[in-house]
This record gives C-alpha cells, structure tokens and sequence, in this order.
C-alpha cells in the first residue's frame, strides 16, 4: 500500500514540466527612448516570435527584485495575494505578476517601423487598489529588478523565459546639490572695467587741471584766439529833455 | 598767430562734428534701451526671480544717460562755437557724471550676464516651476510667472528643461511633487503640441519617443536674447564712451585755449 501511494505523490510534481525558452527580456533598443527608464518605470521589448508554440496561453510579466528572484516559484497563481503588485516587494510575495497577454497580442514578425514596447509602471490608478493584484503600478525603488515571461495554460505554468539583465532605475538627486556659483568673471568684462577706470582717471585728472588753470592763461600762452564777437562800441544818444 | 587760430578753427570743427555723433549715439542708445527693456523676448520674469535682473536696471540707466547725452551734445555744441568758457566747464563736468553713469551700467551689464549660467536657471526652474503655494503666499505671483514664462519658452523653442528633458529626472523638483513620475516624467509642455494645445501623442511624449517631444533644452533660447542685451549695452556704451573721451579731452584742451 505504501508505492501507490508514493506514485500518486510523484504524479503531481511530473504533470507541472514548464518549458524553458531561451529568450532573454531587454530594454527596447530601437527607437532610442528618452523615457527608457524613469524612476518609476522602464519600457521592455515585447517577446515577438518567442511563445509561438503556445497559442492558448496567457502570457504573464513576472517582475522581482534582483535579490528575490530566486525566490519565486512558478506555480504561483497570477491575481492572488502572492503575486499582488500591492504587497510587492515583501517576504510574501518575492515578485509580481502583471500585463496579461496571448499570443494574439504578440504577432509574428513583427511588422518593421513599429513600435513594439511594454512599458513597466504606467498605471497609476491601482496603485494601492487591492482589487486588483495585477496592477501595473509604478516601482518605489532603484532596484535592481528582473523581470521574466511565464506563459500559463489555465492556471499551469508551461512555459517560461529566462531572467533578464539586472534593470537600474534612475534615482534623482536633490536640486540643493545644483551649485549656482560662477567660476570667476568673464576676459571681456576685466578688460572692459579696466579700460573705462582709466579713461575715467584720466578725465578727472584733465578736469583737475582745468581748475588749477582757471583764470590764468593757457600754459603755452601763445595758442590763444580772439572770440569771434568782436567787441563793439555803442554810441549812446542820450536824450535830455 | 595766424596758424594757431587756424588749429583752433580746426579743432572747433572737430569739436562740433565729436558732439554731433555723441548725440546720435546717445539717441541710439536710449532707443536700444527702450527696445530691451521691453522684453520682447519675454525672459524677464525669470531673472527677477533669480533676483539677478540687474541686466535690466543697467538698461533703464541707459536710457537716461542716452537723453543726457543728447542734451548735453547740444550744450557743447553751442559752448563751443560762443567759445564761452563758463559754458563749457558746465558741459565738461556734467560730461564727467554722465561719464561716470554710463560707465557704471556698461560694467554691471558686463558682470551681471556672468552670473546668468544654465545652473543658475536649473535650479531656479527646478524649485519653482509649478510649485503648489499656500493660496496668502507672498511668492504666488513669482511662481506663476516662473510658470508661465517656462510653457510660453517651451512651446514656442520646442524645447523642454534648461539642458534637456533628462533635468526632469536627475533632480527632484516641485514639480515632481505634484506629479508623479510614471504619468509625467517631463512637464506636458515637453510635449508636441497640436493646434489645440494638446499633445498629439501622450504616450509617445511619455516614452519619449523622438519626434513626439521636445528633445532640446532651453537654455540656447533664453540666454541668446539676454546675451544680446548684456552685450548691446555694455560693448555699445563702451563705443560711445570711448568716442566721448576722446572729445572731452579736445574740449578740455580747447577750453585751455580760450582767451579769458
């Protein structure tokens, strides 16, 4: 009586084989985004051309933590509490799952000139809404987070990719650490100070000899001129009654 | 006697025609004045509240001291030609203050546009622009021209931040405060706008995808108008100042000159 029983045990653990694909996820490399990581978000390649073999599955977005990943087990069910975005990260739930798609969504090849993204943190609404476990809310840390595709027929895991790349959000400095001091004056504004001052003293050193001069004549005293009015006499006729 | 007389008549000439470009120069210069005090540009709400517009009271200086100029042309213009010496020692000493003026506005115009560096206006743009204010502040009004003037930049130059976008997330800012990074990693001004005043495409613009947002920054488009400013009035009273030295000293030496 003991094997049966064993047998019965085994069969479980043989039934759930999941397929490893060999796909890396990445960040989209073209076009060049601006946007390719925020401190909240970062945009991944969708995986064209990767599920082909499984056009009746769901295909989930696993987002963990570099240091939790291991920790996540693929029998984990999307949509429950152990794989809520909400209680991420956090012992109970090492990774998320969220952007449910089909094969549909993922069409082989892609067609050339699209944009082909998924864009990680982009709905804000849910972020705290414990309904809905598989919200695709905004990060809260740096990171470094890893993320991976896990396709599930009905709610067994059948195929899955491999980890990617550690991923590196942005973290933003404080505007205090702007320093607005400038480095020293500018050549052309010295020399434009330096050259009006003297013009300057010069003036007043010219002005200052005006004065000294007042009233006597120009040092030289050859080099004077007659005004131009000459003086003219009057002829004055007084009338006398 | 003779030929001294005739270096005199010369001189007075040259007298004559030095104060008749002074006052051109002097209308010229109040008229470039007026022009950039105007702010056709639109960049002035943005140095009063770095609290570095001095740029702007060396332009007012100069429109005073450009009338003064012209007044004071014709002043020595008719001193010269009565030969009067009371006359003209008036013209050489408010020459002098007028001198002095000018000369005060071209070396703060000149040190002032040091000042305006693309990290003072980052700081000032990450601190100010669309900063939520108690409704009783006092620095309401500055917040909202800081804003204003920045959308007014940013759509019209098609370009965002002072170095880029990228200022958007390397610092933190009041802006961000309000507006959360995964809906607006950069200000909706960044945007392509259509006719409307709506971003033809709000994902692409968050993406950042190229040709959806503004991928230059904006520093180009507010430190040109303000370079010409500085520079048009400290070079150009420099001009002016120079020339004026040059015919102080031939009325001063002509003074000299003058029969008492």
């Amino acid at each position: 009586t003991m094997l049966p029983l064993l047998l019965l045990l085994l069969l479980p653990a043989a039934h759930g084989k999941v397929e490893h694909v060999r796909y890396t996820p990445f960040l989209t490399k073209s076009p060049v985004l601006e946007g390719l990581t925020t401190a909240s978000t970062f945009v991944l390649e969708q995986p064209r051309c990767v599920f082909d073999n499984y056009g009746n599955a769901d295909i989930w977005l696993v987002v963990a933590l570099e240091k939790t990943a291991s920790a996540f087990n693929n029998s984990v069910r999307p949509g429950t509490p152990e794989s809520a975005f909400q209680k991420f990260p956090s012992d109970s739930v090492p990774a998320y799952m969220t952007l449910n798609a089909t094969l549909a969504n993922y069409p082989c090849p892609k067609p050339a000139g699209d944009i082909t993204v998924l864009r990680v943190g982009s709905e804000t609404s849910c972020t705290e809404d414990e309904a809905r476990p598989t919200c695709n809310g905004p990060l809260s840390g740096p990171g470094p987070y890893r993320v991976k595709f896990l396709a599930l027929e009905g709610s067994e895991p059948v195929a899955e990719t491999d980890w990617s790349n550690p991923i590196m959000l942005r973290t933003a400095k404080s505007p205090n650490s702007i320093s607005t001091t400038n480095e020293g004056h500018g050549a052309g504004m010295i020399a434009l100070t330096t050259i009006l001052s003297i013009l300057f003293a010069i003036l007043l050193a010219g002005l200052m000899a005006m004065f000294v001069f007042w009233g006597s004549d120009s040092c030289g005293g050859s080099s004077t001129f007659s005004k131009q009015e000459a003086v003219t006499v009057r002829r004055y006729n007084t009338h006398h009654v | 006697m003779a030929k001294s007389d005739d270096c005199m008549r010369i001189l007075q000439g040259l007298l004559v025609f030095g104060n008749v470009v002074i006052g051109m120069c002097g209308i010229a210069l109040t008229a470039e004045c007026i022009y950039f005090v105007s702010d056709p540009h639109g960049v002035y709400p943005l140095l009063e509240a770095t609290e570095n517009n001095d740029i702007y009271a060396a332009a007012w200086i100069g429109i005073f001291v450009g009338f003064a100029l012209f007044a004071l042309a014709i002043l020595g213009i008719i001193g010269i030609i009565k030969s009067d010496r009371t006359l003209l020692m008036v013209y050489i000493i408010l020459m002098l203050i007028t001198f002095a003026f000018e000369m005060a506005s071209c070396i703060t115009a000149a040190t002032h546009r040091d000042f305006l560096t693309p990290n003072l206006f980052l700081k000032q743009m990450l601190e100010t622009y669309q900063k939520s204010e108690p409704i009783n502040s006092n620095n309401k009004w500055m917040t909202e021209g800081v804003t204003k003037t920045w959308d007014k930049i940013m759509v019209q130059n098609h370009c965002c931040g002072v170095l880029g976008p990228s200022d958007w997330q390397e610092y933190t800012s009041a802006f961000r405060l309000t507006h959360s990074d995964a809906d607006f990693p950069w200000p909706r001004k960044c945007c392509v706008i259509d006719a409307q005043g709506l971003p033809i495409n709000l994902d692409g613009c968050k993406l950042g995808v190229p040709g959806y947002y503004n991928s230059d920054g904006c520093y180009d488009a507010i430190s040109g108008p303000v370079n010409t400013h500085a520079w048009g009035v400290a070079w150009f009273g420099f001009a002016i100042l120079c020339w004026t030295f040059c015919v102080l000293l031939g009325t001063m030496f002509y003074w000299s000159g003058i029969e008492y």
